[in-house]
Formats: C-alpha cells, structure tokens, sequence
C-alpha cells in the first residue's frame, strides 16, 4: 500500500488505518452520527482455514452521510464485492463494525439481520434480478407487500415510484418483456420503494449498453438528489463512478485513496478519476 | 476412470438422486413382498383348500408385477430426465474437455447402474423383511393361525424382483443414451438458461378454460349419475359411456390447464390477500409451473381416480361379503339337487342317442348299451325326491378298503328339506310369476343388471307353505299362514331387488296364479329367513311361496332342492366337517324307471364359507393393495421429482427473495403452499372422481348385498395416506433444504 505517494493534485490523502471521517468537511462527532447513514470502523474479512487465508478485506474504514452518492472502485479481487457483502449483512464481517444510522448491524442475529435489510436497504445487482414470474408492478411492490404494508398503500407507492423513474409503461409487462435497461430500472424502482437508509448498486451498468447505462445513472442520481436517497455504487466503470459525488479506491482489501468531486462539473470528474485508474492501473499488476 | 467419475456423480448429485432411489427401492421392496405371496400362504397355515388360493393369487401378482414394473419404468425414465435437464451442462462440459460420447454415456450408465444396484440391495432387505411381516398380515386376512413361522428367502420372487428391476434398468439406459447421442454440445452447455425461460398466458383465457373444465367435469358427472354404467353392454350404452368418459378426461385436463390462471384471476380479485406477503409470489409461481405441468397433473389425477375406486370397490365386495357371511350361512351343512328341466332333458337324451348312435359299432360296448338303450336315460321329475335318502348312494372313500355310503344321517342333529319349483308350469312356455311383472306392477323400473337374470327369464321360484313353515319351524322362527289366498315373496339379495319385493308386499299387490286372486300376508320380504343354502352372499334371488293345493294344482316341475342340516349334538364341527370333506363320489339321482332326474348341485359347510369369504378377501385386498400402492407411489414420486425441478429452477427468485430481506420462514410457506396445491389438487379431482363413479358402482353391486364402504378400505387408505404424503414431507423437506442453500449462495461479482 503505498498511499503515501502524491498521485495527483486533487487527490486526499489517507494512511490505510486512518479515520474514515470523509472530506475536511467532517463535523464534530455529536451532530456527525446523525447524519451519517453509514459508518464503517475497521472492518476485516478473512476467508479460508489456518494455511490458506485469503485476506479480502483489510481494515476497512469510512462513513457516509445522509443523502451522498457514493461510488467504490476498484479491479476484480480488490475486495469491493466483499465489502458490499459486508455492510449489507448479506455476508459476515470477521472483525469490525458497520453502524448503519447508527445501529451496529454486525452485532445482529440472523432473522433481526433479515428485518433489517428489509426495511433499511436497498439493492441494485448487475443483472436486474427481477422475478421472472412477475410483472414489473409486482416486482416493485414486493418489498412492501414482504412488510405487510395495506394493498392500497403499495399499489399507490408502487405507482408513484415508477412515474419518478419514467417506467409506467412497463409496469404490467414481465421482465422477459422489457429491454435490460427498462429492467434495471424497474430494479432500482424496486430498490427505493420502501425509502430505505441506503440504497446500494451493485455494478448496476455492468450489464447495460452505454444509452441505457446512462439512463439509469440518471435515475440514479435524480433519486439522489431530488428525493435524498443514500446510494452506495460499486462500478469499475469510471463513467458510471463520475455521477458519484465521491468515490473509494479499493485494491488488495484496502481503501487505496479517495476522490471528492466537490463542485466540479461530471466530465472534470471523470478525467480525475480516470488519472487514479491509471496511477493504481499502472502501479498495480491488474488491470482495471 | 469412468467409474470414479460416476461413482462421485452419483454421491454429489445424492439429493437429485435420492427421489430416484427412494421410489427405485420401495418398487423393489413391494414387488419382491407381493410375489412372496405363495409361500407366505403356506406359512400362514392357510387350509388345503384355499391354498389353491393362495397359488392363484401368485400368479395373478406376478403378471401384475410386470405390468407395474412397465408403469415404474415409465416413472424412472421420467425421473432421469429430471436428472439429465439438471446435468446437461455438466455433460456438455465433458464434451468441450475432450471426452468422447461414447464414455459420457458410460459414465451415465455407471451411474444408472450404481443407483439400480444399491436400490435392489436396500429394497431387497426390506423387501425380505416386510415379507416376513407379512406373514402375520396374510394369516389374519385369511383368518389362520401361523402354525410355523420360519424366516424365508423366495428364490422366485427374487427371480421376477431382480427381472423387473433389470427391465427397469436397460429401458432408463436406452433412454439416457439417446439423450447424450442426440444433444448437441451446444445445447448441452446453454441447457441451463435456456430452462428458465417463463411462458405467461393471459389469466383471462386460462380463466375460462378452467370454467369449461369444470362445466365438463359437471357434465359428465351428471350423464353419469343420471346413465349408470352400460352393464348390459348395448351399443347405445356403450356410445353414451365412451362420451362421459371422453367428457371427464377433457373436462379434467383443461380444468388442470386453466386452474392456475384462475386461481390467480380470482386471488387478485381479492387485493389485500393478492397484495400480501408473498402470496402473489407464490400464485405466480405455480402459474409459471402449471403451464408445464397441468398435463401430468390431469394424468394423475386421473391414475389415483383408477387406484382409489379399484382398491374402495374391491374392499368394500370383500368387506360385504364379510357382513353377509353370517346371514348366509344359516346352517352347519347345506346340499343342494338341481332338477333336469324339460329342455335340458330334451337336450341331453339327444346327445347320449348321437353317442349311441357312434358307439353301436363297438362290440365292447355292445351289451351295456343294449342294457340301457330302452329306458330313456334322462328325464323330468315328477316330484322332488328325498335327499337325505337320494344322499346314501354316495361312496365315501371309493376304490379303498374304506369305501362305504354315505351316510349324512349319522351326524345330523336336525335337518329339514326345502323343495323349490320351477314357476312354470309344465307344457306352459311362460312363468307364472316374473321379475318384469311385479316391477310393472308397482311402477319401478327394471333394476339394472337384472333383465337377463333368472328371475326375469325363468320367473321367481315357488315353495309351498307347509314346506317353508317346516323350514321356519327348522330354523326357530314363527310358521306363516297364507290362509285360501295369500301369498309371500322371500329373496336374500341386495336392496336393488328386495326394494321391489317390498313394494309389491307393501303395497299389497294383488296377483293371479292359476285363476286364484292371491294377496301378501306380510308387508316386507323375510330376509333373515330366505337363506336355503350356504354362501357367501345370497343366492335366493326371489321364491314365492303359495298354498299347497294351489302348488298342486299347478302342476310344476321341481327346480331346486335343499338340504339344510345341523350337526348332532354329540357330533362337533370338526367331526362333522371331516366327514363331509372326505372325498367322495356322487351317487346318480333317479326315478323309478332308473332315469337320471336330477344332479348334485353345490353343498358347503359353514366352515368352508366363511373359509372361502376370508380367502376371497384375502385375494381382493392384496390386488388392491398392491396396485393402489405402486400407482400411488408411481404418482407421488412424479409430483414430487416435478415439484423438486421446479424448486430448481426458481432457486434464482428465492434468493432474490431472501436478498429482498424476506425471512426464510416466509419462502418455505411459499413453497409448502405450493406443494400443497400440487399434491392436494389431483388427489381432491381423484377423489371426487371416485366418488361420483363409487355412486354409480355401489348401486349396481348392491344387488348382491348393500355394499358398504369401511373396516379395510380405512387401513389402504391410511396406508395410501402415508405414502402419499410421505411423498409430500420428503418433497417439502428436501425442498427446504435446496432453498436453503440457493439463498446461502452468495451474489458475486
């Protein structure tokens, strides 16, 4: 790890076991808590029996507040999927805590972890993982209906959350019906139905052409900031990560530098993220 | 190499082959239990007489065995290809790495065959096992006692077990060859996504499919109820039957095909039940599934309709009979003489006269011939001989030192002789009393399956008064008065005809025999004292009993005659038995003249009745059970390797599901609320099958005794029951467990 070497001017500097407090705009402890959706202290996953560890997480440590949008880069085996594994509590953490709004969700057991993310999560995945046995109306109501939320209530959020996302038309057709964009958009639909803390995207463009790729970010980032949704996107795709307001660099199990797009416009964003691929590219004996 | 593959496949893929072994080991386990039935009989100390029983019911198992085995095969071949869509990219794989198809089939077939060969071990020990168990289940249907139970391996058994198994075996090769031979690595490798694509039919169509369904199944059940069966086997009949049955199998298969989409229409007619919880999920679940599986549903359905009524009116003849043994067998010992009827002595007299005719030449022959050729060797009986006496020209024991007549007196307590003529009269061409008749009389139909019966062709049978008070005074009951013009109807069969004789002496129907207006003198037939000989279910199926001198003056041949007789005091029924089963020749019955006027009809012991009722259960329950068992667990095992593929399939949406933050205790309600749809449905449709046909049969078998339905049919259906849903639990716990771990698998990038 070798973040102690200057990349680039707009970089922000972080020794690997420093704090995750995000930007100099980090507010005091107190008032701090409350706005962060997400805090990650010193997380560690370690993989394999006594000789053969695989360490894919390595002291992993950052919060986010209310309302960002976030992105995690990072090559193939740099540990991003895990750590996504991780916060969502899909998978466990070997030492460590995530706090989400301010609740250690580590410390959980199995059926309250299953409540949790129910109501407090969200989730986009590469491939849209719809149901294929449901319409697109059903697929977005099921959240609610999983949480016994009255039928007139859902039907009315469903259909409100799919005029936001520009999908109405698709509502009553199946996923084998759609194009993959309209379903990942019935995805992210599905995702930010309940309102939930954070909404977390998995590669969510990973699987799309470039015109529906960006039709999605687009949803993305108007859910973001027209509605307040926390997102936490992990892409190795710079274009995808360029509508981030910040983005984490991971390699090897840990968070190798951190990007801010501060006020700058997305394709000024886009060539400072592409300057770090290419530094951790070049550095690093993978490609990105 | 190959083998080690195999060998591993088959302990990896333990789970999709279990299904297969299970229903591989409990064909087995039956088919070598059932086809021990022989020496089981012998063991359980079933008599002599009914062993003949025993050895028939072998032979009937065997050929059953391999018709079964035939349906089984059908079955495994099913189940593997289950296995082979779940493996067609593991095969295909090793294809691309190289292996030539001849040793994947290989590997197949040493699959196949480690599977068949561990189901053979494991349905063997059990199979030998159950057999022993058996013993004590065979004696008590047969009602003996185990005289020495010993521990038995039947090698012929064995033989048709491990032959059936082997047919099995090569006909589920030949088809797992042609899958490997004939797919396309291609294929092979995209198998996987290509299972999963889902086809949806609009809900309104397969609504409506399912109303005509059932407005089908409607119709046939009420041509049915409303026809009957064509038990006289005419053309019309038979037309009418064919189209009910046409009704009822289309009715079905589109009642299966629509269900889901109308399940799922009138559930979201409903919106807080459609819109909670996982319901829609599992609504659509099974309309994604019924598309594929509505036709099987349908053919189960209608194979549990065959088993269930099969296996309900085979066990409810054997358990009538039980019920009506007892009113049937009202003595220690009954005989009985049938009396040559005019056209039967024309007939025979023209038959011995064509013999003569052809042995004149042979000078052997001559002087017997000569002996008997004047008098007429046959003929009508001018009044019914004495039995008792008619009896001693039997030979106890011929061609022994032992030989001598038979002499019944010497055991009989008390006897009375019951003498039946024939209600026409002689010369006259017409009965003077016929069913057809007494049912015009009092306005009933026909009762089906009785036009061509004896008591509408040769009419009913006629006794005198003073003979049937001497039989009522015999058998302990009060004597009845006819006075100048009375009459009675007495008849030991079923309600189908009693119903009509109790009309007609109910409603005091008036009838005129020879120029006499005759009126009942009682208001219901006598059941309990109609019974003339013993059977096991009754045989006096309408006997008009009339004044003396009325019978007299009728002048009509004798028909019947029966010896009822109780053994003396001194003599016990073992003793008495004894000496009425001892072999023995009949003597010829003549007139004075010497001419043949009558045979021995048939005699029976109480004992041998009840032994013949016991053994015919016997009979009847182990067919049905043996069916009804392999079909039921030939269905379930379908429903169940479906209902196991299916949960493959959808592993993807339960684990989205369980990501979705859906408790795993809320996916396997799904689940089981799927499954019990599957399970439940056909069986629900075969039953109701059942019981409209159950309906229609019972009346038609009542004319032999009321039947009734109970006793054993509740243990086969407590039997059927745990298999079946034995069948359920193993699907809903196997299926939890590949939820389980399709939402244990982790979603990675």
């Amino acid at each position: 790890m070798a973040s102690a070497t200057g990349i680039g001017k707009h970089m922000r500097q972080e020794t690997p076991a420093g704090t995750s407090a995000p930007a100099g705009s980090a507010p005091a402890a107190g008032s701090g808590a409350a706005s962060r959706v997400l805090d990650v202290q010193h997380i560690e996953k370690v993989y394999g029996s006594r000789n053969n560890i695989t360490r894919a997480l390595a002291d992993v440590s950052f919060s986010v507040r209310k309302g960002e949008f976030v992105g995690i880069m990072g090559s193939s085996g740099s540990g991003k999927s895990t750590l996504l594994n991780c916060i969502s509590t899909i998978d466990s953490v070997t030492s460590g805590t995530v706090l989400i709004n301010g609740v250690n969700v580590t410390a959980f057991r199995p059926s309250r972890l299953t409540r949790f993310r129910r109501e407090q999560l969200g989730f986009i995945f590469q491939d849209s993982n719809l149901l294929d046995t449901l319409t697109a109306r059903e697929n977005i109501a099921l959240p609610l209906t999983i949480s016994r939320v009255p039928a007139r209530d859902t039907l009315a959020r469903v259909e409100d959350t799919a005029q936001r996302l520009g999908i109405t038309e698709v509502l009553d057709k199946y996923p084998y019906q759609m194009s993959g964009g309209q379903q990942q958009r019935v995805a992210a639909a599905r995702a930010m139905v309940t309102n939930p803390a954070l909404i977390m995207a998995d590669e969510p463009t990973g699987a799309l052409d470039s015109k529906n790729a960006r039709l999605l970010l687009e949803c993305l980032e108007a859910m973001n900031t027209s509605y307040q949704a926390t997102v936490l996107m992990v892409t190795h795709d710079a274009f995808a990560a360029s509508y981030t307001h910040r983005v984490l660099f991971l390699r090897d199990g840990r968070v190798f530098t951190e990007l801010n797009r501060g006020a700058a416009p997305r394709q000024e964003f886009f060539n400072r993220i592409m300057e770090v691929v290419a530094v951790m590219g070049g550095e690093g004996s993978d490609a990105l | 190499m190959l083998c080690k593959i195999a060998w591993h496949n088959v302990r990896r893929a333990g789970r999709d082959y279990l299904v297969y072994l299970i229903t591989l080991t409990l064909a087995v386990t039956v088919f070598y239990a059932f086809n021990t039935i022989s020496v089981q009989v012998d063991i359980a100390g079933v008599s002599e007489q009914n062993a003949g029983m025993g050895d028939l019911l072998g032979s009937i198992i065997s050929g059953l065995t391999v018709f079964l085995a035939l349906v089984m095969g059908f079955l495994m071949v099913y189940a593997n290809n289950f296995i082979m869509k779940r493996r067609k990219k593991e095969f295909g794989l090793y294809q691309v790495l190289g292996m030539g198809r001849g040793q994947v089939a290989r590997i197949m077939a040493l699959e196949t065959l480690f599977v068949s060969l561990g189901a053979l071990a494991l349905g063997l020990v059990l199979g030998i096992g159950l057999s022993q168990l058996m013993v004590f289940f065979t004696a008590s249907l047969f009602k003996t006692q185990i005289a020495d139970f010993r521990f038995f391996v039947s090698p012929s058994a064995l033989f048709v077990t491990v032959g059936c198994l082997a047919a099995i075996f090569f006909v589920t090769l030949v088809f797992n060859l042609r899958v490997v031979s004939r797919a396309r690595i291609v294929d092979l490798m995209s198998a996987s996504r290509k299972n999963e694509t889902v086809k949806t039919r609009s809900t309104l169509v397969s609504a409506l499919i399912f109303i005509v369904g059932a407005a089908a199944i409607g119709i046939a059940y009420a041509r049915l109820l409303d026809q009957g069966l064509p038990y006289d086997g005419t053309p019309e009949g038979m037309r009418e039957f064919f189209i009910t049955t046409l009704t009822v199998v289309a009715g079905t298969i589109l009642f299966f095909f629509g269900l889901s989409g109308f399940l799922l229409r009138a559930l979201q007619a409903v919106r807080g039940l459609y819109w909670r919880g996982l319901n829609m999920v599992t609504l659509r679940q099974l309309a994604a599934k019924v598309n594929t599986v509505s036709f099987s549903m349908a053919v189960i359905a209608m194979i549990l309709f065959l088993a269930i009524t099969s296996v309900t009116t085979g066990m409810s003849l054997a358990d009538t009979m039980n019920n009506t043994v007892e009113r049937g067998t009202p003595v220690d010992y009954t005989r009985c003489l049938v009396y040559w009827s005019a056209d039967v002595v024309d007939e025979m007299s023209a038959e011995v006269q064509a013999q003569e005719a052809h042995d004149a030449g042979a000078p052997s022959d001559a002087e017997a011939v000569a002996d008997r050729s004047d008098a007429s060797r046959y003929a009508v009986a001018d009044a019914p001989v004495d039995m008792m006496e008619a009896g001693e020209k039997d030979t106890v024991e011929p061609d022994t030192p032992e030989a001598h007549p038979f002499d019944l007196a010497s055991i009989t307590g008390s006897y009375v002789q019951v003498d039946a003529f024939d209600s026409t009269p002689r010369g006259a061409d017409r009965p003077l009393v016929d069913l057809a008749a007494l049912c015009d009389a009092v306005d009933m139909p026909l009762p089906a399956g009785t036009e061509n019966s004896d008591m509408t062709m040769l009419g009913l049978m006629v006794i005198t008064e003073s003979n049937y008070n001497e039989y009522l005074k015999f058998r302990g009951m009060d004597p009845v008065d006819l006075g100048e013009n009375g009459y009675t109807i007495t008849s030991d069969m079923g309600a189908t005809v009693n119903d009509i004789y109790n009309k007609v002496l109910g409603e005091g129907v008036e009838l005129t025999i020879g120029g006499r207006a005759l009126r009942p003198v009682q208001d219901r037939v006598p059941e309990d004292a109609s019974t003339f000989q013993n059977a096991m279910m009754g045989m006096n199926s309408g006997t008009i009993v009339l004044p003396d001198d009325l019978v007299t003056k009728l002048d009509l041949p004798p028909y019947y005659s029966y010896l009822l007789v109780n053994y003396a005091e001194d003599v016990s029924v073992e003793k008495g038995d004894a000496y009425i089963n001892a072999y023995r020749t009949y003597g010829d019955v003549t007139n004075a003249e010497g001419a043949s006027i009558a045979g021995w009809g048939q005699e029976a012991t109480r004992t041998t009745t009840y032994e013949s009722v016991d053994s015919m259960n016997g009979l009847i329950s182990y067919l049905a059970i043996y069916i009804g068992f392999v079909l039921v667990v030939a269905c379930a095992a379908i429903l169940t390797i479906q209902q196991l593929s299916g949960v493959a399939d959808a592993g993807k949406n339960y684990r989205i599901l369980s990501e979705l933050g859906t408790p795993a205790t809320t996916i396997a309600h799904s689940v089981l609320a799927q499954q019990t749809v599957f399970f439940l449905f056909p069986l629900a449709m075969g039953v109701a099958h059942s019981a409209v046909a159950l309906k229609v049969i019972i009346e038609l078998v009542s004319l032999f005794g009321g039947l009734s339905i109970g006793g054993t049919v509740g243990l086969t259906c407590v039997i059927f029951v745990v298999a079946y849903g034995g069948y359920f639990c193993v699907t809903y716990l196997m299926s939890k467990g590949m939820v389980r771990d399709a939402i244990r698998v982790r979603h990675t990038l």
